[in-house]
């Protein structure tokens, strides 16, 4: 555990009050540098948090005033049909999105990891899905998916597949579905890269190693690669999970949440209760509990982080 | 390299075709579809290309020049959404809201990320994973408080709630990824400049800046990306048409079952075009330290 990320060669050449005074120099610089963000931080995250938990047990209304009411917004909400609905529906996408998530970004990830002509281009292009807002993902596979006039029902016409149009975004398990196209889309580039700079860290030497010992190369996957991979494999499987619990803006833009409720998710749902029904105090309350199943996932990725990774001693 | 087998060769060859398909193939309909005139855009059978390529839609969002093909039927004028003219409009906002998130975000979030890749103070480790636990709250459980804070303060509707709420959602992450470049640079350039009597200001001001200037461009230009894109806040604290950002005059105006998609798709191809400006040097600069961060 060597010290080095203080100057401490210097400290130590001095007589021990001075090297008191130097440590303590540094020790208020570095109070003062992170204060700012420290505070701006603070500002928005424990007063919001604070307030969101203050307003779920009260009762706002125009006629009656505000009154406490105690865990009564929980129990409207949690025991809401639409609340069930919203769960089960998120719980869905996550079942099914993650997963084809994480087996698409390793495929991706082997196969750009081969040496090909148009793999340069390829890296980069993965790129757009992922930098365009995520608003706009949702509007490009409207398009894409739309009933009357989408890009591939007239593909699929044109090519003489279909007789007549799919109605891709009001049956309720198809525009899930293409939901979830677009989640995918938009998401995979990123746990691509993830799993590509984890395969090449690879050292080559444990493949050979796996050649020499005649290993097929399904073998030499399971035996090296997958381990190899698996720390990402669980950081990339958990933030996305985190980012299927956050989906909104594809939903809003790509399917308003509809067919009816199929693809209403959790966050669309409080969105809808709070700024379309007006119903701040079941909001708060909603707001509470998508909060705390986030931290249970966030407790989860931080034990899944191998210990000092990130402000380790070494530098 | 090793030998591959027919069998792979063609493997690899159908993965990449598949992939670039997927990858590229919305982006080309969407071209496709901001030229192709709405008659054409909305027949059955499809009549994609029954007319040469078609730039009303464009000539439109920026001169309000209502295109030929829509006085042709009259009962289409109808469906030219006004909204779409404030894609210039809603550009500029984005731009400059963003823009100043980076500063913000550069600013702060270097000050801080120097105090935590080098010096020592009580609180270090606690207040660095406090900072970066407050970013994975999901943000729709911080909507309803942002709003009622916004509106108590009487900023709704400006750029300086916006402003305000990006930098704090962008700052763990300048930090994070600040923190991490500032050390890999050798403590011992510190030190030297130190034992000149340097302040811990003057080092990072002179000295680690300067050799992080290509993690700086990439985290800049990143937080600016995520500030160009975000949606929820902006939807929120934005009402009015002329203060709304890209991504909400965008959102909503897909949601309106009246809109001309020839336009829309235009208007998501200008859109576009500051995101297809940055990804090369946000790649160049961000993603490749990344991976080679990791690699080490």
């Amino acid at each position: 555990m060597g010290d080095t990320t203080a100057p401490r060669g210097q400290a130590q050449a001095l007589p021990v009050e001075q090297r008191w005074s130097y440590r303590w120099r540094l020790a208020r610089s570095g109070l003062l540098m992170t204060l700012p963000a420290l505070l701006v931080i603070a500002a928005f995250t424990v007063y919001p948090f604070w307030y969101a938990l203050n307003e779920s047990v009260h009762l706002s209304s125009p006629i009656l005033g505000r009154r406490f009411v105690g865990l009564d917004n929980f129990r409207n909400v949690i025991t809401s049909p639409y609340f069930l609905d919203a769960a089960r529906t998120t719980l869905i996408f996550g079942v099914i999105a993650v997963p084809v998530l994480v087996v698409l970004g390793v495929l991706v990830a082997l196969l750009l990891n081969e040496r090909f002509p148009g793999n340069t281009l390829l890296r980069a292009g993965m790129l757009l899905p992922w930098a365009i807002p995520a608003s706009v993902v949702g509007i490009i596979w409207k398009w894409v998916f739309l009933d009357s006039w989408g890009a591939l029902n007239a593909g699929l016409y044109s090519l003489g597949l279909i007789d007549s149009y799919i109605s891709w975004l009001t049956t309720p398990w198809l525009a899930r579905f293409a939901v979830i196209v677009a989640f995918t889309w938009s998401q995979l580039p990123l746990v691509a890269i993830l799993l590509l700079a984890a395969l090449q860290a690879i050292p080559d030497e444990l493949y050979e190693a796996a050649a020499i010992d005649g290993a097929s190369a399904v073998a030499r996957f399971w035996a090296v690669t997958l381990p190899g991979i698996r720390p990402m494999l669980v950081i990339v499987t958990l933030y996305e999970i985190l980012m299927a619990l956050n989906i909104f803006d594809i939903t809003y833009a790509m399917t308003g949440g509809g067919p009816g409720t199929a693809t209403s998710l959790l966050t669309y749902y409080i969105w809808a209760e709070t700024f379309k029904m007006l119903n701040f105090g079941n909001g708060a309350a909603l707001a509470v509990v998508i909060a705390l199943l986030a931290l249970a996932f966030i407790a989860a990725i931080i034990r899944a982080l191998p210990k000092e990774a990130l402000l380790g001693e070494h530098a | 390299m090793r030998r591959r087998s027919p069998a792979q060769r063609a493997l690899i060859a159908a993965g990449a075709v598949l992939l670039a398909l997927f990858w590229f193939g919305p982006f080309v309909l969407v071209g496709i579809g901001s030229v192709i005139p709405e008659g054409n855009l909305l027949s059955f059978p499809p009549r994609w290309f029954a007319n040469p390529p078609f730039l009303g839609n464009y000539r439109y969002i920026f001169t309000g020049e209502i295109p030929q093909t829509y006085l042709e039927r009259g009962a289409l004028r109808s469906m030219i959404s006004q909204e779409v003219r404030l894609v210039p409009r809603a550009m500029l906002n984005s731009v400059l809201i963003a823009t100043a998130v980076m500063f913000l975000s550069l600013t702060l979030g270097s000050l801080a990320a120097y105090a935590y890749a080098r010096l020592r103070f009580p609180g270090r480790v606690a207040t660095f994973n406090f900072i970066l636990i407050s970013r994975l709250i999901p943000t729709v459980a911080l909507a309803i408080p942002y709003y009622a804070i916004v509106l108590r303060l009487g900023l709704l509707n400006t750029h300086w709630a916006l402003i305000a709420i990006y930098t704090v959602l962008t700052l763990p992450f300048s930090i994070l990824v600040l923190t991490l470049y500032f050390r890999t640079i050798p403590a011992e350039v510190d030190e030297a400049a130190q034992v000149e009597g340097a302040s811990p200001l003057q080092v990072l001001r002179h000295i680690t800046l300067p050799l992080s200037l290509p993690s700086l461009v990439g985290t800049g230009l990143f937080t600016f990306m995520l500030a160009y894109s975000e949606f929820l806040f902006g939807l929120l604290i934005s009402t009015s048409a002329r203060t709304r950002t890209l991504p909400v005059t965008l959102g909503t105006l897909s949601t309106n079952p009246d809109v001309a998609w020839g336009l829309m798709m235009a208007s998501i191809v200008v859109g576009s075009v500051p995101t297809l400006l940055l990804v090369i040097p946000v790649w160049r600069f961000m993603v490749r330290g990344l991976m080679s961060g990791a690699v080490q």
